[in-house]
C-alpha cells in the first residue's frame, strides 16, 4: 500500500479520481446531506476542472526529472514488458472502447434540458424603490422589531403568510405549498438553514418586495415565479411576515455585523 | 350563525329556481302520498295529520294513543290560513330524469315551497315548544318515501329517537343527505326501488334539511322534537293533535318560507282547543330558522324567533 | 357571533369535576392548544369552526370541527370519527386540498392535537366514537375484477356525478353542493393523487362504504346491505376505480420529446393516429403571482403529446374539464363560484334580473413560447412575457378557436396579424381534446422549431364556468420542447472513428516503445 501511495504514478491517479469523485458527487450530493447549499456541477464543467486537474499533475510530475522518470515507468513498462501482455491487451481494447462511449456521449441526440446555473442566493442591490419610495438596504434593519408588540406582529404576519405564501411555500414553510409543484424551480423551502439564517432581513425583504421580476438580469435565466410583492402587500406587512418566518422556523436573521465581518 | 344562515338561504333559493307556473299541483292526488300522510300522522302518537281521512289511519297505527286515559287529554286543533297573493310556485326542470317527469300531468312539476288551496297552506309543521313536562316514549316508525323524484311527505315530524324509515319507490339513485346541526347527520344512497334505510335523530331539532345531491331540486325537512304532540298541515292547511294532556301550551309553526310563528293555548280534557296561524304572501322570505334550538318570545301572533347562542 | 359553544362545555366539564382520568386530558388539550393555535388556527379557525383569515381563498374550505363532519373515517355515515382516522387526516393531509400531511409534528403533538380538535365539538363529549365498520377482505384485483367492478359503478349510478369516464362531469356535477351551501366537484376519478382519503384500493373501498361526510358523497353501505351490490362487488368496483388511472401524479419531465411522424402527421386530434405518442403531463398551478389572483382553479393539469413531420409540428393538448364551457346547464355552479371564492379583487360577473349570469366565459388554453429565440438560457417571464421580451401564444378559445398572438404580459395579447396556427378542440366526457398545428418556420415571425435544440414552452387555462376569465387562470413555468431530428450517421461514425483512432495511436505508441527498448 505503502509503495502505491509513494509512488508518482499512483499519487497522480489518485489525485484525478478523487476531484473527479469531488465534483461529481461531494459538491453536488453531500453538501447537501451536511446542510451547505449546494446543487449538482453540470457535466460540462466537470470535463472543464477535470482537465485542468490533469494538465495540473502532469505539470507537477514533468516539473522534476527524477519524478517524471518515476512517473513514466510503470506506463512504460505495460507498454513494453513481456510479462505485462495481457495487462496490455486488455488496456490496448479498453482504452479506445472508453474513448468511443465518451464520444458517443457527446453525440447522441439529447432530450434533456439545459443545463442552467443558478446561483443560489443572488447578490442584493444598495437600495430599492417601494412603490416610488427609495429604501436603502445597507444595514437596514427589521423596523418593527423596535415598535409596538411582537405578538401582534407575529400574528399579521402568519395572516399574510397563509393566506399568500401557502399556496407555493406551504404550510410547513418547507417550500411544499399545495402548487409547489407545478413550479420550476421548486419554491423556495424555509426551514433549510441553507436559506433564512444566511440572510439578513433587508436581504429577505428585498426578495420579497421585488420577487423573481427584480432579479438581477446577468444571472438569467431565474424563472422565479416568486411575485414582486409590493404590488399587492404593504411594507409593514412584508415586515412582518419576515418577522413570522423566521419565528415560525426558529432561525435567527444573519446581522449587519456578521455580514461585515464576513467580507 | 351568520354564515349558516347565508347557505340555508341560497339553498332555499335553488330550490326556487326550476321555473314555474301556477301552485295547483297533482301532488296530492297520488294514493302513495296519501298512505305517506297517514304514516306520518301516526308517528305522532295519534296527533295530526291532514284532514282528509288520514285521522281514521292515524288513531290504529298508534300504539302510545291507545295507552292515554281519555278523562286526562283533549285535542288541538286549526288551520294555518294564507290570505292575499299566492306567490307563483317555479316549475322543476326534471328532464335529466324522464322517469320521474313522466310521472307529473301536463303543467310538469312543480316546487312545493308554498302549497295554498282553498285558504289553506300545507306543509306546516306545528308543535308544542313549551309546556310539555313529560311524554310517552316515541314508537312506530316514521317514513320518508321518495317518488318521481320528490320525498313524501315533503315535511315529516318525528319524535327524538323515533325510527325513520326511508324509502326508495323510483329505480334510480337518490341520496339522502341529512344536515342537521344538533343531531349526527347522514348521506346514504339508494341506487334503485325497494331499497328502505332506518335511520333515528337524537335529540329535538325544527328543523332538519334533507337533500339529494343527485336532484338538486329535491328537498324534504324533518322536524325533531322531544314529544308526540306535532303535526303538520294537510293541502286544506287543517291540523290536529289528539291525546294532549290538559294544560297551558305554546304552540310554535314553522313553514320554510315564511319561518315561525307562536300562539298560546289551552286544552282542556275532553276539549277541543284551537289554534290557528295567519300567512300571506308579503311574508316570503322571512328569517328562516333551522336546527338550532329555539328561545321564544310570548306575544300573541307573529313573534321573532332568535336562536340561541 | 356564536361562542365555541362545544370548546365551553367540554373545557368547563374538564375544569368542573376534574377526576384524575380527565387531569390528563386536561393537560393534553392545553398541549394540543399550542399545537393548534401555532399550525391548524389560521386557516380551521381559533374556535375550530373552518373559519380562519385564510378560509375564504380556499374551496373546499377547512374542516368545521365544532360540527364534526369529518370526511375521512373508517366510521358510518354522519357518525364521529375514531382517533385514529383524525390522525390519517392529520399525518397525510387531504391530497387535492389545502390541507397538507404534518411530518413535523410529533406523535405525541398530533395525539394533543387531536384531544384539543374533539373539545372543538360537543357531539364528542356525548360519548366515544363507533367502532369503525366491518370492510371485510379484498378478494383481489386482476381483469376479470375490474370488469366487475365496472358493472357496479353503473348498478350503483356513480355516473350520475362522477361521469361514465370518471372525470367528474355527471349529469349532477354542476348542482353539488357540500354541507355548508358551497360549490363541491365531484372526484375526478382519473386522478387519484388527489383524492382527498388516498388513492390505494383500500382507501377508496373504506371511502364508499362510510362516504364523505359533508359532501354529497353518500355512504355505499345500505345499498350493499339491501343487495344492490354484494360486498365483493365494493372491493371489484374500487378495483375499477384503481384502473382508472395512475395512482401517483406522473412524475415531471422537462423537456417535450416530439417524434418524427412516420407516414404523415395526424390531421386531427383522434385516438388512432396519437396512440402510442408518448405523452407528457404538466401540472398547473392557480396564477396566484399578480391581482387578481386564482387560489382554487379547475385545470391542475394537462397532457401533451407532440409530432412532426420536418415541416410541420402538431400537438396534442389534453386536459379534464367537467363542463364544456359555455354551458347554461352550469350557470348556477359559475354563481355559486363567484359567491363562495375570494376573487382577491375580481369584478364578479354580474347577473339578469333572473339570477342568470350575464357573461358565460369560454373554456381556453394557450401554449406559449418566446416571440424570438433568446440568447442563451435567457426565457421572457413566464407569465406571458412583458413589454421587453414578449411571448409567442398559440391561442385558443371554445368560442373563437385557434389563433396565434403576441404576449407582452397578462393584460397585453394582440393577435398577430399573420397566423400561421390551426387546429380545432373537442369535448368529450368531461375532458378536452386540442389539436394545433403550425410550421415549424414561418417567415413572418421569429418563432422557428430547431430540430434536436429545445425550445421553451408553457401552459396556461381557464374554466369558463368557473368564472375563471383574465388573470384568473391556472399557469405552469417554462418547460422544453424538442423536436427530434432525423436519424444521423455521425451518432454511429463519430464514436467509431474515435476508437479506431485511439486504438491507432495505442498501437503505434506501443510499437514505438517496444523497438526503442530493442534498440537499446
Amino acid at each position: 500500500m505503502r509503495r502505491y501511495l509513494s509512488h508518482p504514478f499512483w499519487q497522480g491517479a489518485i489525485v484525478v479520481v478523487a476531484s473527479y469523485v469531488a465534483f461529481e458527487y461531494v459538491i453536488g450530493y453531500v453538501l447537501p446531506v451536511i446542510g451547505v447549499a449546494s446543487a449538482p456541477v453540470p457535466s460540462s464543467v466537470i470535463v472543464e476542472y477535470m482537465l485542468i486537474v490533469l494538465v495540473g499533475v502532469l505539470l507537477y510530475m514533468s516539473a522534476d526529472e527524477e519524478r517524471w522518470q518515476r512517473f513514466r515507468e510503470p506506463i512504460r513498462a505495460t507498454m513494453v514488458q513481456p510479462d505485462r501482455r495481457t495487462v496490455r491487451g486488455i488496456l490496448m481494447v479498453a482504452f479506445p472502447v472508453l474513448i468511443g462511449w465518451l464520444a458517443y456521449e457527446r453525440v447522441k441526440p439529447s432530450y434533456a434540458a439545459p443545463a442552467t446555473l443558478r446561483a443560489v442566493h443572488p447578490a442584493p442591490p444598495n437600495q430599492l424603490t417601494f412603490r416610488g419610495e427609495t429604501i436603502e438596504l445597507t444595514g437596514l434593519e427589521n423596523p418593527l422589531r423596535e415598535e409596538g408588540s411582537m405578538e401582534e406582529h407575529l400574528a399579521v404576519g402568519k395572516r399574510i403568510y397563509v393566506r399568500n405564501c401557502v399556496p407555493c411555500h406551504g404550510d410547513l414553510l418547507d417550500g411544499q405549498g399545495h402548487y409547489a409543484q407545478a413550479f420550476n424551480p421548486v419554491p423556495a423551502d424555509f426551514t433549510s438553514s441553507g436559506n433564512l439564517p444566511q440572510l439578513t432581513e433587508s436581504y429577505v425583504f428585498w426578495r420579497i418586495v421585488k420577487g423573481g421580476p427584480g432579479l438581477p438580469r446577468e444571472g438569467t435565466p431565474w424563472d422565479s415565479a416568486m411575485p414582486a410583492w409590493e404590488t399587492i402587500l404593504e411594507q409593514d406587512e412584508i415586515w412582518a411576515t419576515i418577522l413570522y418566518l423566521y419565528d415560525q422556523t426558529g432561525f435567527p436573521p444573519r446581522t449587519w455585523e456578521e455580514e461585515g465581518g464576513h467580507e | 350563525m351568520k354564515q349558516r344562515g347565508r347557505a340555508l338561504n341560497s339553498q332555499l333559493r335553488n330550490s326556487f329556481s326550476y321555473g314555474g307556473k301556477s301552485m295547483r299541483s297533482h301532488f296530492w292526488n297520488r294514493s302513495a302520498v296519501l298512505l305517506a300522510v297517514a304514516a306520518m300522522a301516526a308517528c305522532g302518537g295519534g296527533g295530526g295529520g291532514s284532514s282528509e281521512g288520514a285521522g281514521d289511519d292515524a288513531g290504529e297505527a298508534a300504539p302510545a294513543a291507545a295507552a292515554v286515559d281519555p278523562s286526562t287529554v283533549g285535542t288541538i286543533s286549526g288551520m294555518a290560513n294564507f290570505g292575499g297573493m299566492v306567490p307563483t310556485m317555479e316549475a322543476i326542470d326534471m328532464s335529466t330524469e324522464a322517469d320521474c317527469a313522466a310521472g307529473y300531468g301536463a303543467d310538469g312539476p312543480m316546487a312545493q315551497n308554498v302549497l295554498v288551496s282553498g285558504g289553506g297552506l300545507a306543509n306546516v309543521f306545528v308543535y308544542l315548544s313549551e309546556g310539555v313536562s313529560g311524554a310517552p316514549a316515541a314508537s312506530g316508525a316514521a317514513s320518508l318515501d321518495q317518488v318521481n323524484c320528490r320525498y313524501t311527505p315533503h315535511v315529516l315530524g318525528v319524535q327524538s329517537g323515533q325510527d325513520i324509515e326511508i324509502s326508495n319507490s323510483d329505480n334510480l339513485l337518490h341520496n339522502i343527505n341529512a344536515t342537521p346541526t344538533e343531531n349526527r347527520g347522514f348521506n346514504i344512497s339508494q341506487p334503485r326501488a325497494g331499497i328502505t334505510s332506518t335511520q333515528r335523530f337524537a335529540v329535538a331539532e325544527v328543523m332538519v334539511p334533507v337533500r339529494c345531491d343527485v336532484h338538486g331540486w329535491m328537498q324534504a325537512y324533518i322536524g325533531v322534537v322531544d314529544h308526540p304532540y306535532f303535526a303538520v298541515t294537510g293541502a286544506d292547511g287543517s291540523y290536529s293533535i289528539a291525546n294532549v294532556p290538559a294544560g297551558d301550551y305554546t304552540m310554535t309553526a314553522w313553514h320554510e318560507e315564511f319561518g315561525t310563528m307562536t300562539s298560546s293555548v289551552t286544552v282542556t280534557a275532553g276539549g277541543t282547543a284551537e289554534a290557528s296561524f295567519d300567512y300571506s304572501g308579503e311574508m316570503m322570505g322571512a328569517d328562516v330558522p333551522m336546527g338550532e334550538a329555539l328561545v321564544l318570545e310570548h306575544g300573541t301572533n307573529r313573534i321573532r324567533v332568535e336562536r340561541t347562542q | 357571533m356564536r361562542a365555541p359553544r362545544g370548546t365551553g362545555i367540554v373545557l368547563l366539564a374538564l375544569f368542573a369535576a376534574a377526576p384524575p382520568a380527565l387531569v390528563g386530558q386536561q393537560d393534553a388539550a392545553a398541549a394540543g392548544k399550542v399545537v393548534y393555535d401555532r399550525w391548524c388556527a389560521e386557516c380551521h379557525g381559533e374556535a375550530g369552526q373552518g373559519d380562519g383569515s385564510a378560509a375564504a381563498s380556499m374551496l373546499p374550505r377547512p374542516r368545521d370541527f365544532a360540527q364534526a363532519l369529518y370526511q375521512i373515517r373508517t366510521t358510518g355515515s354522519g357518525q364521529l370519527p375514531t382517533d385514529a382516522d383524525i390522525r390519517f387526516a392529520i399525518e397525510n393531509g387531504l391530497p387535492g386540498t389545502t390541507m397538507p400531511g404534518w411530518p413535523n409534528l410529533t406523535d405525541q403533538e398530533i395525539d394533543d392535537v387531536i384531544v384539543y380538535l374533539k373539545s372543538f365539538s360537543r357531539f364528542f363529549a356525548q360519548g366515544p366514537a363507533p367502532e369503525p365498520l366491518d370492510f371485510g377482505s379484498d378478494p383481489g384485483g386482476g381483469p376479470a375484477a375490474i370488469e366487475a367492478g365496472a358493472a357496479a359503478y353503473l348498478t350503483m349510478l356513480c355516473e350520475e356525478c362522477h361521469g361514465l369516464s370518471g372525470r367528474g362531469d355527471g349529469t349532477s356535477a354542476p348542482t353539488l353542493e357540500d354541507w355548508r351551501g358551497l360549490p363541491i366537484r365531484a372526484a375526478d376519478l382519473t386522478e387519484a393523487w388527489v383524492f382527498n382519503g388516498g388513492s390505494s384500493v383500500e382507501d377508496m373501498h373504506t371511502r364508499m362504504l362510510t362516504g364523505l361526510d359533508g359532501t354529497p358523497m353518500p355512504s355505499a353501505i345500505d345499498a350493499m346491505n339491501s343487495g344492490v351490490v354484494s360486498p365483493d362487488e365494493v372491493w371489484q368496483l374500487a378495483h375499477y376505480l384503481a384502473s382508472f388511472g395512475p395512482r401517483e401524479m406522473p412524475p415531471l419531465r422537462e423537456v417535450i420529446r416530439v417524434g418524427r411522424a412516420e407516414g404523415g402527421l395526424p390531421a386531427d386530434g383522434g385516438e388512432e393516429a396519437w396512440a402510442g405518442v408518448e405523452a407528457f403531463h404538466f401540472p398547473l398551478s392557480g396564477q396566484v403571482v399578480q391581482l387578481p389572483r386564482n387560489f382554487a382553479p379547475t385545470v391542475d393539469g394537462l397532457w401533451v403529446q407532440g409530432l412532426h413531420d420536418g415541416i410541420d409540428v402538431a400537438l396534442r393538448v389534453q386536459w379534464n374539464d367537467p363542463s364544456n364551457s359555455p354551458d347554461p346547464n352550469w350557470d348556477e355552479w359559475q354563481n355559486k363560484i363567484t359567491a363562495a371564492l375570494d376573487l382577491d379583487g375580481a369584478e364578479p360577473i354580474a347577473l339578469d334580473s333572473a339570477g342568470a349570469p350575464t357573461v358565460r366565459p369560454p373554456d381556453a388554453v394557450l401554449l406559449q413560447f418566446p416571440f424570438e429565440m433568446p440568447e442563451g438560457t435567457d426565457r421572457p417571464y413566464f407569465l406571458m412575457g412583458d413589454a421587453r421580451e414578449p411571448v409567442y401564444l398559440w391561442t385558443w378559445d371554445s368560442e373563437t378557436g385557434v389563433g396565434a398572438a403576441r404576449g407582452r404580459g397578462l393584460d397585453s395579447v394582440e393577435p398577430l396579424a399573420e397566423d400561421p396556427v390551426a387546429g380545432e378542440a373537442t369535448w368529450e366526457e368531461g375532458r378536452w381534446t386540442l389539436y394545433v398545428r403550425r410550421p415549424i418556420e414561418v417567415e413572418s415571425d421569429g418563432l422557428d422549431f430547431v430540430e434536436g435544440t429545445p425550445t421553451p414552452i408553457a401552459f396556461q387555462a381557464w374554466d369558463g364556468s368557473s368564472a375563471e376569465v383574465g388573470k384568473r387562470s391556472s399557469v405552469s413555468t417554462w418547460y422544453y420542447i424538442l423536436l427530434e431530428p432525423p436519424a444521423s450517421s455521425t451518432v454511429v461514425v463519430t464514436p467509431l472513428l474515435a476508437m479506431l483512432l485511439t486504438g491507432a495511436f495505442g498501437l503505434v505508441l506501443v510499437r514505438r516503445a517496444q523497438d526503442r527498448r530493442r534498440d537499446r
